[in-house]
This record gives C-alpha cells, sequence and structure tokens, in this order.
C-alpha cells in the first residue's frame, strides 16, 4: 500500500471567526488504509479542522481534495454522500428512535411498500454484530441504552454508509476498556479494508496504540505531520502545548491530607438513595476534602452525584449539611445549601448553547438570586472577568455564544459559572471527560486549590488514576450501591480499586 | 457608519442603523416600508393625518393603521414569550373571546355607562383571561402536556365558554369609557396604540430589566441545563402562560370595544395565526430560545399594515390569503439561514479575502510513505 | 325562545299544508296539532329520529334559525331532534356528524352546510341508507337535487334584488357603491352578489366589493379604509349581512358622517339590532332573511316519510323595512 495517493489532501487551510483565527494555514493529508490521529489541545484547532473538511464551516482559505479532486462539502450529509461520515465528540442520535432505525438512518431497505423494517433491522443487526454488539436488539429504544452504547450506535451508522473516510471525534471517550478494546478491532479491520480513518482522542494510551501516523496542531496553526513510531509520549506532549513535560509531571497529589476526624462533616448523608437509581448510600465530606468516587460507567457514581445536589429526588435517606437536618430535593434548593454539580452531560445538561459566555457564567448565580433581582452589568463584567481569567478560558470573549467554544473551554465556563455562586460543596462528574492533557491539568490544578482554598469537593472520574491522585477518600460504587470506602493513602492505587470492585463482584 | 471602513473587522458597527440592519427582522421593517409606500403610490396623501372636522378627533390611514394594529401588538407580544419556552399558545383568539364576551356581558347587564363599569368590566376580563392562562400554564409545566395539545384544548374549550357566557348571542352593549378605549384619541395618537405601547414598554423592561429573559431563553434553549443551573421552569412557564392570556384579554377589549359587541364566533378568530406569523416574522424561532420582542412588535404591524393594504388597494376578496400568503413567505425566505448564506456567499465573491497574507507557516517533515 | 303553545301552533299551521308561512302566520292556527302529527309520523307514539347537523352559534339569524328549528322539532310533536353544531363552523365537523348519523340510522337528517360544496360523497350514502335528507338555508354546489329530497330557505337572489330595487328608486340618477360581501366563495354570498348585480342600475358605481367575515369589526376595519381610499365619496353601501352593516354605520360615524343621510346603508337579514339601527335612522334599508321554516321543515320531513312527493325547492317568503317606521313597527314582536 505504499505511496498510495492521498484520499483526502486539505492544503493551507485558514478559518477566521470574527476576532478569531481558529485556523491558519494548516495542512492535512490522509490515506487509504491509515489510521491518523489528529493531536492538539482543546481549542487546537481539531473540531474546527474536521468541520471544515465536513463543509459545516466554510473556509476562508486553502483548498480541499478528496480523492484527487478539489471540493468544497456543504455539511456533513453533502460530505457523507461522497464517502466521509463523521462520529461527533457529542453523540448525535435521534433519542426517540430505535437503535436500528439509527443505525440505519438515511440507508433503510425500501420494498415494494416503502420501507422494509424486517430487512432493514436485519441489515442493522448485521452492521451491529459488525462491531462486537450482538447483544443490542435493533428494535430498542435508542434511549434505553447507555451512552457508551449510543456511541457505539453512531460508529455502525458510519460504517452503514460504507465510508471510505470515517471520522471519529473522541470516540472512546466515554467507552471502558473492554468497549474499547472492541472498537480498536473494529477500526483496525476497517483500516486493512482500505478505509482511510481520521481519531481524534485524548487518550494518550489509545493514541500509540491505534494510531500509524499524526498531525499535531497548537492554536490554530500547524506543528507537524509524524509517524506515531518516531515521536514518543514527552515529545507528543511538548509539541502539543509548546511547553516542556517538565511543568506537567509536577502537578501536585494531594493524597494523604486527611481533615479533622472529629470535625463535623460539612454534608453527610445516611441511607441517601433513589429507586432505580442507587441503593441507599452513607457519604460525609469535610471542608477542604475530595471525596472521590469511583466506579465503573454505570455502577451509579453519577447517580450518587446527583442525589447529593438535588439534580434527582432522592426517596429515601437523610441529609445533614453544616450538622443541620436539610431537604435537597431540587437544584434550586442545593444551590442554595451552597452545592454545586458540574454535569458530565456538558451538551444536554451543561451549556446553553446560543447564550453567551457571559449569560452561561452567570446562570446559576441568578437562579439562586431568582429572577426578580437581575445581576447588574457590573457585577455580571466583575465575575467574568475573575473567571474567564482565573480558569484560563480561550477565547476571552463574554459576548460571544458558548457553542463557538471548544470542549475544553466550556467546561471551563460551566466550571465557572458553579464556582460563581461560592459552593460550600462542589460536586464535579467526570470534569476532565474528553479534553485534551493540557486543560486537564489546568483543571485538576484548580480542583486541588479549591479544596486547598476549604471547599468540598466530590470528584467522579472513570479515569481510577485521577481519582487516586487528587482524592483523600475514595467511596467505591459497583452496580447502584456502595461497596466500601477508602481513606487515600501510599499503597492505595488504581489497582487497589480494580482489586476492590473485582473481588466484590464475585462475592455479590 | 463612516468607522467602519477603518476599523477592525471585528469591531461592531454600533449606530442605530447598523444595529437594525444586523437584525433577523430587517426584512420586515423593510416590507413594512415598501408597503408604506405601494400606498403612497396609489395615493400621495396616504400618510396624511388631519383633525376631523366633525369629530374633532385626528384621522387618517396611519391612525387606523396604529390602531388595527395595537391588538395583534397584545397577543403577539405574550406568543413570544411563550414560544421563547418552546411552547405555543393556540388559545389567544378564544381567549379574546372570553374576554370580550365577559366585558360586554357584564356592561350591558351593569346598565349604566359610567367609567366605574368600564374598569370592572376589563378588570372581570382579565382576571379571567389570566385564569384561562393560569389553566395553560399548570397543564404545561406541572402536568407536562404538549403546549400544542393543552393550548388547542383551552382554544376550543374557550370559544364554547364565550359562547356559553352571553347564551350563543352576539351582545352589544353601551358604555362611552369603554368605547373610547378603541376609538378615542390621546394627543392625537389613538388610545388603543398608546395602551398598546404603554404594555409593550412594561413587558420588555419587566422582562429585560429582571432575569426573567434570561431565564425563559434558558428553558427555551436547553430546559435541562437550565434546571441544573437552577432554574425553576414551573414558575417561569406558569407566568409565561399567564402574560400571554392576560395580553390576549387585553387584545379582546381591544376587539369589541371598537364596535362595543362582542361577536362569539368572530372576535379573535383565527388570531392565534396572525399572532404566530408576527412572532416569525419578527425573528423569533419556533424553536424556541432567543425571541426578539420587538421583532414581534415590527410583525404585528406589518400584519395590520398587510390588512389594511389589501383593502386600501382594492385587491379582491378571493386575493386577499394569496396576497397576504406571497408577502409572508418572501419574508420567511428572506430570513432564513440559507437564503441568508447565500447572499453571504455572493458578497463574499464580490469582495475575495486575501489567502495569501499572514506568517509564514511552520515547516514540518513529511512522510511519503504510508504505513500499511 | 318559543313558548310550547307558540309551537304547537305553528307546527299546526305546517301539518295543514301550508308550505310557506310568515310570522303572521302565528297568530292562525289551532292547537290539535300535536297528536295529529305524532300519529303521522313513525307511528304507535314512537318518536322520529332526525339528525339536525347544524352551524351553531354564528349571529343573531343563526341563532333564531336553529332555535327555531330545534322548538319545532320537538317531542310533543313527535320528534327526537339530535341537534349537531358544527365546531367552529369547520365543515369537517358537519361531515363527521351527517355520517355518524347516517350510521345510526335515524329516520331523516336535516343539514345546514357551512360551505356548499363537498356534499356529494355524504349525501349519496345517505341516499344508499335511504335516509331522507333536507337542506336548510344554503344549498349545495354543484346543485343536484337527486341527492335530497328537498332544499328549503329564503330567496338569496331575489332578496338582495328588492334591496337593489330600493336603491335603484333612492338614487334614480346613480351612486358609489361599496359592497360588504361574507368570505369569498360561499354560496349564500354568490347569490346576495347575484341578485343586486342583475338589478342594479347601470348608472351606479362599484367602488369596491370587500370581504368583512360577516363580522361587525372587520366591517369597520374594512370600511373606514375604504372610506378614506376614496375621500369620503361614498354614497350608498350593500352589506351583505346585519352585523357588516352595522360596523360600516360605526365606520361611517368614525369619519364624521352621518349613516343614513351621507352614507345610505343596506343590510340583509333582518335582526333585532338591525332593526333598531334602521328605527334609529342608522340603517337604511333592511331585507329580511326570514329564519324562522321549522315548521316548513316539519312537513317535509313528514311527507317525506310518508312517502309522498316533495317540492325539491321551497323558498321561504322574506318582508323588507325601508324605513324607520317599518322597523319601529315589526320591532315589538321580533323575536332574534
Amino acid at each position: 500500500m505504499a505511496l498510495t495517493d492521498a484520499i483526502v489532501e486539505m492544503e493551507d487551510i485558514s478559518i477566521e471567526f470574527p476576532g478569531v483565527k481558529a485556523l491558519q494555514h494548516v495542512d492535512f493529508r490522509l490515506f487509504p488504509g491509515e489510521i491518523h490521529t489528529l493531536m492538539g489541545e482543546n481549542g487546537a484547532g481539531k473540531s474546527t479542522l474536521i468541520k471544515a473538511l465536513t463543509g459545516v464551516y466554510k473556509i476562508d482559505g486553502g483548498s480541499i481534495a478528496v480523492a484527487g479532486e478539489p471540493r468544497m462539502f456543504t455539511g456533513t450529509a453533502d460530505a457523507q454522500s461522497a464517502g466521509i461520515s463523521t462520529v461527533y465528540q457529542e453523540v448525535n442520535l435521534c433519542d426517540n428512535l430505535t437503535v436500528g432505525e439509527n443505525v440505519m438512518l438515511g440507508h433503510e431497505i425500501r420494498g415494494a411498500f416503502g420501507i422494509n423494517w424486517r430487512k432493514t433491522n436485519e441489515a442493522a443487526r448485521e452492521a451491529l454484530v459488525g462491531l462486537g454488539l450482538g447483544h443490542l436488539d435493533p428494535k430498542q429504544p435508542l434511549s434505553s441504552i447507555s451512552l457508551a452504547l449510543q456511541q457505539l450506535v453512531a460508529i455502525s451508522r458510519a460504517m452503514v454508509a460504507k465510508s471510505k473516510v470515517l471520522i471519529l471525534d473522541e470516540p472512546t471517550s466515554s467507552l471502558d476498556a473492554n468497549e474499547v478494546e472492541g472498537l480498536f478491532g473494529v477500526m483496525r479491520r476497517l483500516r486493512d479494508q482500505g478505509v482511510a480513518i481520521l481519531f481524534v482522542s485524548h487518550f494518550l494510551d489509545q493514541v500509540y496504540a491505534i494510531s500509524d501516523r499524526m498531525t499535531v496542531l497548537r492554536n490554530g496553526e500547524f506543528v507537524g505531520e509524524y509517524l506515531t513510531a518516531d515521536l514518543d509520549r514527552t515529545q507528543l506532549i511538548s509539541k502539543m502545548i509548546g511547553k516542556d513535560f517538565g511543568t506537567l509531571a509536577a502537578l501536585g497529589s494531594n493524597r494523604g491530607r486527611v481533615a479533622a476526624p472529629d470535625a463535623t462533616p460539612f454534608y453527610s448523608a445516611t441511607d441517601l438513595g433513589r429507586k432505580g437509581s442507587i441503593d441507599p448510600v452513607d457519604i460525609e465530606v469535610h471542608a477542604g476534602e475530595v471525596v472521590g468516587l469511583a466506579g465503573l460507567l454505570g455502577s451509579g457514581r453519577t447517580e450518587l452525584g446527583r442525589l447529593i445536589y438535588g439534580a434527582d429526588r432522592p426517596d429515601t435517606g437523610e441529609v445533614r449539611i453544616g450538622g443541620v437536618s436539610a431537604e435537597v430535593h431540587s437544584p434550586i434548593a442545593g444551590l442554595s445549601k451552597k452545592i454545586a454539580f458540574s454535569t458530565e452531560n456538558r451538551r444536554d445538561e451543561g451549556i446553553i448553547g446560543d447564550l453567551t459566555v457571559r449569560e452561561n457564567l452567570i446562570l446559576a448565580v441568578q437562579a439562586e438570586r431568582g429572577w426578580a433581582r437581575p445581576l447588574s452589568r457590573r457585577e455580571q463584567k466583575e465575575l467574568c472577568d475573575k473567571y474567564l481569567v482565573e480558569l484560563n478560558v480561550r477565547p476571552a470573549d463574554p459576548e460571544r455564544p458558548i457553542k463557538n467554544l471548544s470542549g475544553g473551554n466550556q467546561q471551563k465556563v460551566l466550571l465557572g459559572r458553579w464556582l460563581a455562586t461560592n459552593p460550600e460543596l462542589i460536586v464535579l462528574d467526570e470534569p476532565t471527560r474528553g479534553i485534551d492533557i493540557g486543560a486537564k491539568a489546568e483543571i485538576q490544578e484548580a480542583i486541588a486549590a479549591l479544596a486547598e482554598s476549604g471547599m468540598s469537593v466530590v470528584f467522579i472520574s472513570s479515569e481510577l488514576e485521577e481519582v487516586v491522585r487528587l482524592s483523600e477518600r475514595i467511596v467505591v460504587l459497583k452496580d447502584h450501591r456502595k461497596i466500601g470506602e477508602l481513606v487515600n493513602g501510599p499503597d492505595v492505587t488504581a489497582e487497589t480499586i480494580v482489586d476492590l470492585i473485582a473481588t466484590e463482584g464475585s462475592a455479590a | 457608519m463612516s468607522t467602519a471602513s477603518t476599523t477592525p473587522a471585528r469591531s461592531r458597527d454600533r449606530s442605530l442603523l447598523g444595529t437594525i440592519i444586523h437584525q433577523p427582522y430587517i426584512w420586515a421593517v423593510v416590507a413594512l416600508v415598501l408597503l408604506l409606500v405601494i400606498n403612497l403610490v396609489k395615493d400621495p396623501g396616504y400618510l396624511g393625518v388631519a383633525v376631523n372636522p366633525t369629530t374633532g378627533n385626528l384621522s387618517g390611514n396611519l391612525i387606523d393603521l396604529l390602531r388595527a394594529s395595537a391588538p395583534v401588538m397584545m397577543i403577539a407580544v405574550g406568543m413570544t414569550l411563550v414560544i421563547a419556552t418552546r411552547g405555543i399558545d393556540l388559545s389567544v383568539g378564544s381567549v379574546m373571546a372570553v374576554s370580550g364576551a365577559v366585558s360586554m356581558e357584564f356592561m350591558s347587564n351593569a346598565g349604566d355607562g359610567s367609567v366605574g363599569t368600564a374598569l370592572a368590566a376589563a378588570g372581570l376580563a382579565l382576571a379571567i383571561s389570566a385564569g384561562l392562562g393560569a389553566i395553560n400554564g399548570v397543564l404545561v409545566s406541572i402536568v407536562g402536556l404538549q403546549p400544542f395539545i393543552t393550548t388547542l384544548i383551552t382554544m376550543l374549550a374557550g370559544r364554547g365558554l364565550a359562547k356559553v357566557i352571553t347564551a350563543g348571542q352576539n351582545t352589544s352593549a353601551t358604555n362611552e369609557p369603554f368605547r373610547w378605549i378603541a376609538n378615542g384619541t390621546v394627543l392625537g395618537f389613538p388610545v388603543v396604540f398608546v395602551i398598546a405601547g404603554v404594555i409593550v414598554a412594561i413587558v420588555a423592561v419587566f422582562i429585560r430589566r429582571s432575569a426573567l429573559g434570561l431565564m425563559i431563553e434558558s428553558i427555551g434553549i436547553n430546559p435541562k441545563a437550565a434546571r441544573m443551573a437552577g432554574i425553576r421552569p414551573i414558575g417561569i412557564l406558569i407566568s409565561v402562560y399567564v402574560v400571554s392570556g392576560i395580553l390576549a384579554g387585553v387584545a379582546g377589549i381591544f376587539s369589541v370595544a371598537s364596535v362595543m359587541t362582542v361577536e362569539v364566533s368572530k372576535t379573535g378568530l383565527a388570531a392565534e395565526m396572525d399572532a404566530i406569523l408576527a412572532v416569525v416574522i419578527g425573528g423569533t424561532s419556533l424553536a424556541g430560545g432567543k425571541f426578539s420582542l420587538t421583532g414581534s412588535v415590527i410583525g404585528a404591524l406589518l400584519i395590520a399594515t398587510l390588512d389594511k393594504t389589501i383593502v386600501f388597494l382594492s385587491i379582491p376578496s378571493e386575493a386577499t390569503p394569496a396576497f397576504k400568503a406571497a408577502v409572508i413567505v418572501v419574508i420567511c425566505l428572506l430570513q432564513s439561514q440559507r437564503v441568508r448564506a447565500l447572499f453571504a456567499r455572493r458578497r463574499a465573491k464580490a469582495a475575495p479575502t486575501d489567502p495569501g497574507a499572514g506568517s509564514p507557516r511552520p515547516t514540518a517533515p513529511r512522510k511519503e510513505s504510508v504505513p500499511a | 325562545m318559543f313558548t310550547t303553545a307558540q309551537v304547537r301552533r305553528i307546527a299546526a299551521v305546517a301539518v295543514a299544508g301550508a308550505m310557506a308561512i310568515s310570522l303572521a302566520a302565528c297568530s292562525g292556527g289551532s292547537g290539535s296539532g300535536s297528536t295529529d302529527s305524532a300519529g303521522s309520523g313513525s307511528g304507535d307514539g314512537e318518536l322520529t329520529t332526525v339528525g339536525f347537523v347544524a352551524v351553531g352559534p354564528e349571529g343573531g339569524w343563526r341563532t333564531a334559525n336553529e332555535q327555531n328549528i330545534q322548538d319545532s322539532f320537538s317531542k310533543e310533536n313527535g320528534f327526537d331532534l339530535k341537534y349537531a353544531p358544527a365546531t367552529n363552523g369547520d365543515q369537517n365537523s358537519q361531515i363527521t356528524a351527517f355520517t355518524s348519523f347516517i350510521d345510526e340510522g335515524v329516520d331523516a337528517i336535516i343539514l345546514s352546510a357551512t360551505e356548499a360544496t363537498g356534499w356529494d360523497s355524504v349525501l349519496k350514502r345517505a341516499q344508499e341508507a335511504e335516509i331522507p335528507v333536507v337542506l336548510l338555508d344554503r344549498g349545495i354546489e354543484p346543485n343536484d337535487p337527486s341527492l335530497y329530497t328537498s332544499h328549503i330557505a329564503p330567496d338569496n337572489v331575489g332578496i338582495s334584488a328588492s334591496a337593489a330595487e330600493w336603491a335603484n328608486a333612492q338614487f334614480p340618477s346613480g351612486a358609489k357603491y361599496v359592497v360588504l360581501e361574507g368570505p369569498p366563495g360561499l354560496s349564500v354570498v354568490n347569490d346576495r352578489n347575484k341578485g343586486w348585480d342583475s338589478t342594479i342600475d347601470a348608472n351606479f358605481t362599484k367602488l369596491e366589493s370587500q370581504s368583512a367575515n360577516w363580522s361587525t369589526e372587520d366591517a369597520k376595519s374594512v370600511f373606514e379604509t375604504i372610506l378614506k381610499a376614496n375621500n369620503n365619496d361614498v354614497q350608498l353601501v350593500f352589506a351583505q349581512n346585519d352585523e357588516m352593516g352595522l360596523g360600516a354605520a360605526l365606520a361611517v360615524e368614525e369619519a364624521g358622517l352621518k349613516p343614513g343621510t351621507d352614507v345610505k346603508i343596506i343590510t340583509i337579514d333582518g335582526t333585532k339590532a338591525a332593526l333598531e339601527a334602521l328605527a334609529a335612522g342608522r340603517l337604511s334599508f333592511v331585507a329580511e332573511y326570514n329564519p324562522l321554516f321549522g315548521d316548513t321543515a316539519i312537513g317535509v320531513v313528514k311527507d317525506a316519510l310518508d312517502g309522498k312527493t316533495v317540492e325539491s325547492d321551497i323558498v321561504v317568503p322574506s318582508v323588507t323595512f325601508d324605513s324607520p317606521a317599518a322597523a319601529t313597527e315589526a320591532l315589538p314582536t321580533r323575536k332574534y
């Protein structure tokens, strides 16, 4: 396959949004039969480059050629008809359709009397089996399966379209190890069939495990194109962030810092639970303490976080805040008790896309004050000035619609939204999911600093190393119940947690 | 405007004209001006306003136009808020009929033509309108019914209620102060328009000076995220439907006061369509979210102008629905994203950017072989 | 609205074979009709079931008409009337009601259509089910008398022609006039235009013909603009119903003119409100469109059920009021 012609060739691509140069003179080539990773920090321009290719964004300069022909697509659908399928960072499927309908959308098999649903569902099943998802029933509603499985359904859908180019933007961010391995198997099979795969991921291990080549972007500029084998991790990271790896390695660990045991915890709950969501749990969080919630996807870690905030209404349990009995049955109740919750589902439950960064940032503070007492222009400006700088939001333009920001920067704005309410306890659900290593480090540092300043933190992450690095105590969950609690120390590692989950599993 | 060419591209043009040109309702403004021009061509004295020697009131086509736009304006403003929350209020026309029926029935029974009776009738009508709005709001927010279905029910039930109130009759009443609401003038302006303007201003200030606007938009754009941010949707939804109900009640009073008769099967008939059109013409998306009260007011003015122009130009009544539809379709087309994008592309072609400018790009090793 | 005694008297006259009846006939007749009519129905004291596909509340005329029908087809007269008004004047709801009456197997159906077209298929179904159908007021288009038993209505063409005759007499040297019509396409609108246009003298100038949707409010708004567009140079308004005529009068007053003097207004229907306005000089001519023909309808239904031949087109006679005095005289007995 050596010396094949590129199937996608983008040269000298520039895109400018009002006030921002999103891409400047970027080159990118994709060959049939390769897995090519696009690397860069959040806001480096990875998503923008993909959108330039698929025609979602109009390019202001440069040229795009597909299979040697100059092309200019008008959008995802147009690109797809030319054999370029995209699976975006956030799952983009129809919740109210079935799995099969989603897989086959636009490729339904037609008979004499319109769509032949039996054949369509069979085809969907075949596509799913090809991904190792034979256990999924094409007829079940999409909304009934987990986010991770929905991601795989999105990939199945792209494969049904018989694409020559498959763009996977953060496909693994919500998958567990087994699912990732299954996906990689399929990706390799597709590569061997000659499909060109463009892959975006923040998991360095995965990048090195799967990709053949990589293109690195930084701040919208082209840094270089490398064979994966030629570039080790340290070099890659320093190319991505433009500085030495040493600063990253120095990221402080909080482990072992334990709050005074006799103090009244800021938050304590006994038998906190909700039917069908999580079995009754006891949990306490002291001031200045980081409590990690560890567990696999679907273990109930998110559900517990939501109960603490009041996003869902608990139906059992007693909550005490600062030693005083309290009812936290709604988000606004949580806010008024100085609890904040940053969701893992940034797009659906986090950002208000059409509103500006400023409006998104002040929203929770405003909701807590009520509609009748609006924040003044000056107060709004102060909040924006403070958090956009503190959290290093790029671009730091408060009047830009938040949907135009990259995922990591949206996450920072959301973090700012909650910090602006001056919470005593903040529940962070996957705050680092789907964002690059640079922003991840910034957010981890921010969390450590928050705890240092006396705030209580409940930290939820699927990356066990991250949980171990940041937490004083770790609540381990499995199958919607709490199976143990670890006080962090030198002998606690990610392995310890994995072992606990594994042994508890066999006992239960 | 004059600084536009010298300042960098990112700085926004802050002049009034510049602001208006970038609004989604710009085409509605253009259409409005165009309609007035067409009328002027037919009759150069169209815009003239003079004091009527017999009645002593100011009179003229513009006055009629402002008067006719007042009821549409009221329901369009209410509809804007409802639509912004991802809802729709189909019941506004029926609420107009109920409000009209209540006020007429009350005054016809009260018998005297005093200001007190007029105020009591209006108050009672508005209270009942607010009640109907509250029913919509509760069904949508607490019970969780779809707004379309909910307000469709109140639309049917409302007109039935209006018929029950007047026993199916077109009820008339005599009350000079009440009649004055729709037919009188203050400082030359029609009272209805002044009242409508004041109400729009109050609503606008109330919505935009408080955080209600922000919260309504949040709920409309992403209800889940809004709730997670601590916004209580129930209260806001109920208030929005109540406001829509009250404004429809006001529109009903305007409507019946004009002729001092409620026509139970005709008062407010199809008014919801005019309101929805005004909102859409004004640039608020039916999908909810960002809204523009100014746009809806302009939309209402446009619809009233359109109705009046049709009569003024003696367009045969068979052709009026088609004429009205054509104008509205053209405006909606011009506002659509695609058509706007088309225009933008045209403009971009006319003035090509220089792709060669900028910093030299970083060079990087390029591997010509592809691993298999 | 009507006492039972009155209804019986009206019914009695109808049974006596009077196909056409004016209001004056109310005073005639005897009280012997009830047993008579029950006997000639479906017999054995059983009630004759009649489905009434109606328009529902629309205005004074319609209310009077439907009340009159309901009062006429009473239990005392041997009928079980099922009243099905349309939902907001929607023809679909009427067709639905019509078909369900066929499915129920009623003895007869009386239909006041909201629109003239679109009735062919359901009328055929009724025919197949051998259910006689009597059309009230509005006819059907295309008019196929084989599809229905009888059509009872006042003569729209004749009524508007009589209005035009009055106008011809009032303005021997012609005048500039405006027509305010109902929603375009309705057969009643077409008929009233037809009668007027064919009778009005050639020296009259029609400035404009606009729809005001039968509504006072719309008519006021439409006519105020027409007055402005013509610099108040309008001598005559032909309003196709009372409500629109009253709206036009308001617009005339608003413009500082005097209705009846500066602008003469003709209306059709003859509701109480219009006669009051005529008595006060605000309207100039009111042509009645007689709504009271329940008795005629009873006669037709009975004859049809008894297998007798029925005339397919029955005209209900109407009167006209051309002066305040005539209106004042008629007002005390005006029921609608």
